[in-house]
Order: C-alpha cells, then sequence, then structure tokens
C-alpha cells in the first residue's frame, strides 16, 4: 500500500534542521495539499462586481461555477492588520449568523477560502458566503422610480420587524440598524444584513450593569441613551432604528442626519421633544447627560412633523411609538406587529410584483451619490469625527 | 454542520495512527495537549467554558491531522488563543506564549519555531478550516446544573455530588469522550459516577414520571447501563495512567529520514495495546465482559487485547468496583500497582476545582453561580471599534 500517503512520502529528503518538528517545507507542502473537507475554496465561486463595503471588508456579487444561475454575496474578511489573528468581530458575526436561522435574516451558506500557497505565506483568506439579495433598502429608496404603496411599506417594516423579534429573542443585538443593511430580494423578501457589530446581550442583573461600548449603530440611526453614554442598552437600540427606517420609507432619505453626535442629540431633540427627567425617568443618570448640550424646552413634534409625509394615521402612531427617547417606554418588535397600522386596510401586501419592474440590482454601494457628506461606517473608528456636512443653512431640515 | 462524533473504530483509525503513531502514544499526546491548555488557561485566569472550548478545538483538530505534521504544544496554545476571542474572554497571543514557555521545557518549546507568535496566526487559519468554522461549543458543566436543580435528597450531599461530578467533567477533558458523546451523556454519566462514590442515591427527582426508572432517564433517553460505566471508565483509566510510566517527554519525532510509514503501520484492524480511553474498553451495545473476551466482533473489533492497565491482574472486578463494592474498596489502589490511584480528587487536579471560576458556589448548588448565558458571556473586552 506504498504511495497511498504519496505527496508526503514524495517530498525529498530533507535534512531538518531541529529534530522535534516537521520541517517547514514539508510542512507547508502539507498545508497547501491538505484537502479541508469542511472548508471549500473559493474558486468554487467567480467575483462578478463588488457590491459594497462591509464592517470587515469588502462584499462581491460573485457565480457558482458548477451552476450559472446560483449567486452568492461573498464578504471578505480583512486580516491584514490584525495583531490578534482572526478577527473576534468576524468570529461573533460567525458565530451569531450560524445561530440565527430565519427568512428575515440574510442566510450564510459556507465559510470558504483561498488556497495557501507560497505567494499568501500559507495563509489563507476567508470569505462568507451568503445567498445573493438583489437589491438594499437604501438603494431602493435613493431611487425615484421605485414607489412604495403603503401596502408595500407595510410589507417591510412587517418583515424587517419580523427579522428583529426573531433576532431579540435569540438574545442578538444587531446594533446596526440602517436601510443600507436591510436587503430584499427580486421576490420581495426582506433579511437583515451585517451583522458585525451584532453582540449577544444579556438582561443585566440587579446590581451588575452590563458594560457594551456605546460607539455602535451609524450616527444617524443612533438613538438618544447611546449618544447620552449608556452602555447597558438592549433591544431598543434597534427599534430606535427600525423606527428611523420606517420614516425613510416615505421621505426616502434619513430622517436625521447629525454630523457629530452632539448635532445628532440636537435633531433628535427638535423632533422627539427634550431629553428631560419628566419623559424619560433615570436619563439624568446617564454618563454624558451632563457633558452634552441638551436642548432645553423642545416639543414634542413626531406626528407633527412626519404626517405631511406619513398620510395613514396609524403609521404616524406606529412611528411615535418607535422614536420615543425613553427606551423603557419604546415599543419591542413584538408590541410593534401587533400594531393597528398592521391590521387595517391596506394589508400588508407582497413587493415581488412592484420589484418585478425593476431589472437592475440596486444597491446603495453602487447608487449615484445622492447624499453629500454621507459617510457610511463613520462610527467605526474610534475618535474619529465624522467630516463636517458641507454647510447649506437648510441641512438641518433639509428632510422636513 | 459537521458531525463531531465518532466512534470508536474511527478513534482508532485516525490520522496520527495511519501516521504511525500507536493509539496508546496518540492518547497520551491528546492527555498532554488537553492538561496542558488546563494549565495555561488556569494560569491565565481563564474561566471553565474558555478552557474547554479549547480543549475540543484540538481533540477535533487531530482528528484530521497527525501529531507527526503538528506538535502538541503549540496547536494547545493555538486553541486556548481562538477559545478565548470565542467565549469573549480574548486573551493577546503573546501573553499566552508567554505562560505556555514558563509551563514547558525548553525541549518542548522549541516546537514553537523560531517566531512562536507567527506560528500560531498560521496555525490559527487551519484550525478553523480544520473545525469548520464551528465555533461555538457545548459543555457538560451547564448540564451537570441544570439537572442537579432537579434532584432531590440532602443538600449536602448533594452539593458534595456535583463538585465531585464537576471533577471529573474537568478531567474528562482530558480524555475523547467529547468527541463520542454529546455533553448531555457526559454530564449524566459522570453525576452517575460521582453519586455511586459519594453514596448519594437518588431516589426522587422534580418532573419524575412513572416511566422514569432512572433520574436521568428524564435528561437523556434510552441511555443503558453500558454506556453509563463506559463513560465512567474512560474517566477513571486516567487516574490509573498516571500511575504508569508515561514514556518519555519526547513529541513524535519525525526521523529526518522518514522509514516507509507502513513498517510502523500496525495492521488495519488489528488495535494496538492501549491504556487509553480510545481504546475499546467497552463496546457501547455489548454486554462488559471480563477481560475483553471476545467483545465486540461485531463492530469489526478484535477481541480486546490483554488488559495492560491498572488492576489488569486482578480481572475486572477490580475494575468495576462501582457497585456494591464500599466505596473504601473503590479508592483502593490496584494491586501491584502504587502508588495508589486516590479517587477522587486526581492528584493533579485538586478539589476545589482547577480553573479560576470555581464551579458554582456550592452551597446554593441550586442557583448557578455562572449561569452561562445562552450564547457567550458578555464580557466588554475588545469591544468593536
Amino acid at each position: 500500500m506504498q504511495g497511498v500517503t504519496a505527496p508526503r512520502e514524495q517530498a525529498p529528503p530533507v535534512i531538518s534542521t531541529s529534530s522535534t518538528i516537521l520541517n517547514m517545507r514539508e510542512k507547508e507542502k502539507y498545508i497547501e495539499d491538505f484537502d479541508f473537507p469542511f472548508c471549500d475554496e473559493s474558486s468554487k465561486y467567480e467575483k462578478v462586481a463588488k457590491i459594497g463595503q462591509g464592517t470587515f471588508g469588502e462584499v462581491f456579487k460573485a457565480r457558482a461555477r458548477n451552476s450559472s444561475k446560483k449567486f452568492v454575496a461573498m464578504k471578505k474578511v480583512l486580516m491584514d492588520n490584525e495583531k490578534e489573528g482572526f478577527p473576534i468581530t468576524a468570529l461573533r458575526e460567525i458565530k451569531i449568523l450560524q445561530l440565527l436561522k430565519h427568512e428575515n435574516v440574510v442566510n450564510l451558506i459556507e465559510i470558504c477560502r483561498t488556497k495557501a500557497t507560497l505567494h499568501n505565506k500559507y495563509r489563507s483568506t476567508f470569505y462568507l458566503v451568503f445567498d445573493f439579495c438583489e437589491h438594499d433598502l437604501a438603494g431602493l429608496l435613493s431611487n425615484v422610480n421605485v414607489k412604495f404603496s403603503l401596502g408595500e411599506i407595510k410589507k417591510v417594516m412587517q418583515q424587517l420587524l419580523n427579522g428583529l423579534y426573531y433576532i431579540h429573542s435569540n438574545k442578538i443585538l444587531h446594533r446596526d440598524m440602517k436601510a443600507a443593511n436591510v436587503l430584499i430580494t427580486k421576490n420581495g423578501i426582506l433579511k437583515l444584513a451585517d451583522f458585525g457589530l451584532a453582540r449577544a446581550f444579556s438582561v443585566a442583573k440587579s446590581g451588575q450593569a452590563n458594560k457594551y461600548t456605546n460607539r455602535v449603530v451609524t450616527l444617524w440611526y443612533r438613538p438618544p441613551e447611546l449618544l447620552l453614554g449608556d452602555r447597558n442598552y438592549g433591544p431598543p437600540v434597534d427599534m430606535w432604528g427600525a423606527g428611523c427606517i420606517m420614516a425613510e420609507m416615505w421621505t426616502r432619505s434619513p430622517i436625521m442626519q447629525g454630523p457629530t453626535e452632539q448635532q445628532q442629540l440636537i435633531l433628535i431633540s427638535q423632533l422627539c421633544g427634550s431629553c428631560t427627567p419628566d419623559v424619560w425617568p433615570g436619563v439624568e443618570n446617564l454618563d454624558l447627560y451632563n457633558k452634552m448640550e441638551l436642548p432645553k424646552g423642545q416639543k414634542r413634534k413626531v406626528k407633527e412633523r412626519l404626517k405631511h409625509y406619513v398620510k395613514d394615521p396609524y403609521g404616524c402612531d406606529l412611528l411615535d411609538k418607535l422614536l420615543q427617547l425613553d427606551p423603557a417606554k419604546r415599543y419591542d418588535a413584538d408590541t410593534a406587529l401587533n400594531h393597528d397600522f398592521f391590521w387595517t386596510d391596506p394589508m400588508p401586501c407582497d413587493l415581488a410584483s412592484m420589484l418585478a419592474q425593476h431589472t437592475q440590482s440596486m444597491f446603495e454601494y453602487l447608487a449615484p451619490p445622492r447624499r453629500p457628506g454621507h459617510l457610511r461606517h463613520h462610527h467605526h473608528v474610534a475618535g474619529a469625527q465624522p467630516k463636517p456636512v458641507p454647510q447649506d443653512s437648510t441641512y438641518q431640515d433639509r428632510v422636513f | 454542520m459537521p458531525y463531531w462524533y465518532y466512534d470508536k473504530k474511527d478513534l482508532q483509525n485516525t490520522p496520527s495512527f495511519r501516521d504511525g503513531i500507536s493509539n496508546e502514544n496518540e492518547n497520551r499526546y491528546r492527555k498532554e495537549g488537553a492538561r496542558f491548555i488546563i494549565d495555561t488557561g488556569s494560569k491565565m485566569d481563564l474561566g471553565y467554558n474558555t478552557v474547554a472550548t479549547g480543549v475540543v478545538y484540538f481533540h477535533r483538530f487531530y482528528m484530521f491531522h497527525s501529531f507527526r505534521t503538528f506538535p502538541r504544544y503549540i496547536t494547545a496554545c493555538c486553541c486556548l488563543f481562538l477559545a478565548g476571542k470565542v467565549e469573549e474572554t480574548p486573551k493577546k497571543c503573546k501573553d499566552i506564549i508567554k505562560v505556555a514557555r514558563s509551563l514547558l521545557t525548553d525541549q518542548k518549546f522549541s516546537t514553537f519555531g523560531e517566531d512562536p507568535k507567527e506560528e500560531v496566526m498560521t496555525l490559527e487559519r487551519i484550525l478553523l478550516q480544520t473545525i469548520k468554522f464551528d465555533l461555538q461549543v457545548e459543555h457538560p458543566y451547564g448540564y451537570l446544573l441544570k439537572y442537579a436543580k432537579c434532584l432531590k435528597g440532602d443538600k449536602t450531599k448533594l452539593q458534595k455530588m456535583v463538585q465531585m461530578a464537576w471533577t471529573f467533567v474537568n478531567d474528562s477533558l482530558c480524555t475523547t469522550l467529547c468527541l463520542q458523546w454529546e455533553p448531555e451523556v457526559i454530564a449524566v454519566a459522570l453525576m452517575f459516577l460521582a453519586g455511586k462514590l459519594s453514596k448519594f442515591e437518588v431516589v426522587d427527582w422534580n418532573g419524575r414520571i412513572p416511566k422514569h426508572n432512572a433520574w436521568w432517564d428524564m435528561f437523556v433517553e434510552d441511555i443503558t447501563m453500558e454506556l453509563l460505566e463506559d463513560i465512567c471508565h474512560q474517566v477513571l483509566d486516567l487516574y490509573s495512567m498516571q500511575a504508569q510510566p508515561s514514556g518519555g517527554d519526547s513529541p513524535p519525532i519525525p526521523s529526518t529520514t522518514k522509514p516507509p510509514k507502513n513498517e510502523k503501520k500496525p495492521p488495519s484492524g488489528t488495535p494496538p495495546t492501549s491504556v487509553s480511553p480510545v481504546a475499546p474498553v467497552v463496546n457501547k451495545t455489548a454486554t462488559p465482559v471480563k477481560n475483553g473476551a471476545g467483545m465486540g466482533v461485531g463492530m469489526g473489533m478484535e477481541p480486546r487485547p490483554e488488559l495492560p492497565r491498572a488492576g489488569a491482574g486482578a480481572g475486572a472486578e477490580a475494575r468495576f468496583p462501582l457497585y456494591g463494592a464500599p466505596p473504601g474498596a473503590y479508592c483502593a489502589p490496584p494491586p501491584r500497582l502504587p502508588p495508589p490511584p486516590r479517587l477522587p480528587p486526581p492528584p493533579r487536579l485538586p478539589l476545589p476545582l482547577v480553573y479560576s471560576e470555581p464551579p458554582p458556589s456550592y452551597p446554593p448548588v441550586l442557583v448557578p453561580p455562572v449561569p452561562p448565558p445562552p450564547y457567550y458571556p458578555p464580557r466588554p473586552y475588545y469591544p468593536p471599534p
């Protein structure tokens, strides 16, 4: 049976410098030849186009080589600047995606690798491979030709809340809700995507608060408790984002585009009223409550300002419940799903027929810039303040 | 998801075995690697979950690679490094290497190569691919606590039993049990063992229904006495192994001019003699028989080779003191083998437990002190940028 392990037997006898380990060349050869049974090579897919930039790497559209019709999205795991090996954020995302299997959560198919060769110093690159989704919500909303009926908006929000209900039930916080992270297939199925900032949460036990980082969530979708330095937050942070996205279904552009954290808080106060212990008991205990400038005497104008866009009174009411300053009063996903908005005419209706009119894939990444100074990931670099948006006198009210 | 459980035949025909390493040596390498992860983890104040996760990665890794290709101590470091990140208790690679160096002889540490950190980084990618990024691993600890909550009886005795079972779970990491059985099964079996040893007989439990013959029927269906005994013996065998000469320190040394592989390789199908947990102790479905006569033929296994283990001369009775025999007898040394393997605690794992997070404050056994959160404990190290 000689030759069964041919590749290694054939390696020329090399005098090992250390008697205790397989010599380097033998090992490299071994790694190069080893056919990892559980981890396919990324060459089984053929890249078609770059479609985005995720939290920790580029995203490509790719086609399975064994089937010209099967498309996937491949997200590259960036490891170049990692002192500590495979990034812990990528490990979190993988763990979470392996756990979450739901129609409204993006599906992780597998993790692929490039072959380890001399060229990459015997270090593979990894890709997370997802089912391909044709659109993202930001891309759809930035296209004026895409028009959502009220029933279709309800369907979008219903699916979004279903997804949030599911992940929150599994004790996962998304922590990066925004329109660009909401994918929609050509069949009208919505998928929450990009769990690069997600984490598991636990209900804080008495006397022992959680200490999560509050530098999460893209600024425009960041809830007031994070802006005020809360580190013991929970699912309501995602619900605020859901409210911002819901409003955006009508306004077609993010409703509060603050250039800085301070500005963002001001915008929030101008829409939702001042952050006071009256409307939000306990707000005075948050770390930054006394350090940030908080507009006083602002009245809550959520319904008043949004009703011009959101003609449906139930829609206005649900928005009002999602954009609550006090996270404890903010609707959770379950309560929101039971809101009359979803149970009155017009009922939620399928998106497939509307999307069928649009054959071009729409991703925010590919869309022409529509938001000056829209910094997609300004929250990821600690300490880096977003560049000021080119100021025009109306920017604070650009939406309303 | 890949299936991570193997039968005993697979556990003998491993990559290392096919590479000319005897089962006996492989099991020693596994035990030493696991012990090293436990020691390194404990020294770095890593919790029992992180340590156990690292050990499971280690065992899985060597179901695909040979100990000759990948020396065990650096693999062990790599597994602990990855487990630290996965369990949200990350440690810097260089710190792990520093501790490793302090625990290893120069000769053993030389397997880390010229740039140990770079070696670990390269190895991490190989590890991830080998284990299919199947990062989340469950351990018996949580089940142990959950099951204990349901048992009725004397609180002090129950506590003692749980603590003993906890130690057995720690030690089971040095066996390949995590490659054979789900954590629920291991938890039940080692509680059963601890119950016998601490003379805590469970006569009633919450949630009992008429069809339950024993308390464990409530947690694992169709578990047989043979299986329980098999698992217990795999752990108990560790203690008798320690009384034996370890067979030297050396890692598998690839000779510079390798002999043809097959020379070293026992004819396939003939399990080598082994003292290890991997050896066919008792066929899972077979009736235990003395001295292995005619055992496990149905599984394609040869009759068990002579027992080169503690108590071999005395026959199986010496190794089956679980029933009837007073616990004193249980702890008695197997004939002819000084020093007596004291049971429990095993010599290197004194009670209370080795890991920094002590198993739940027993007292209150009923409230797991470190209630393992469903996924990963929230520890705010390495917050996302």
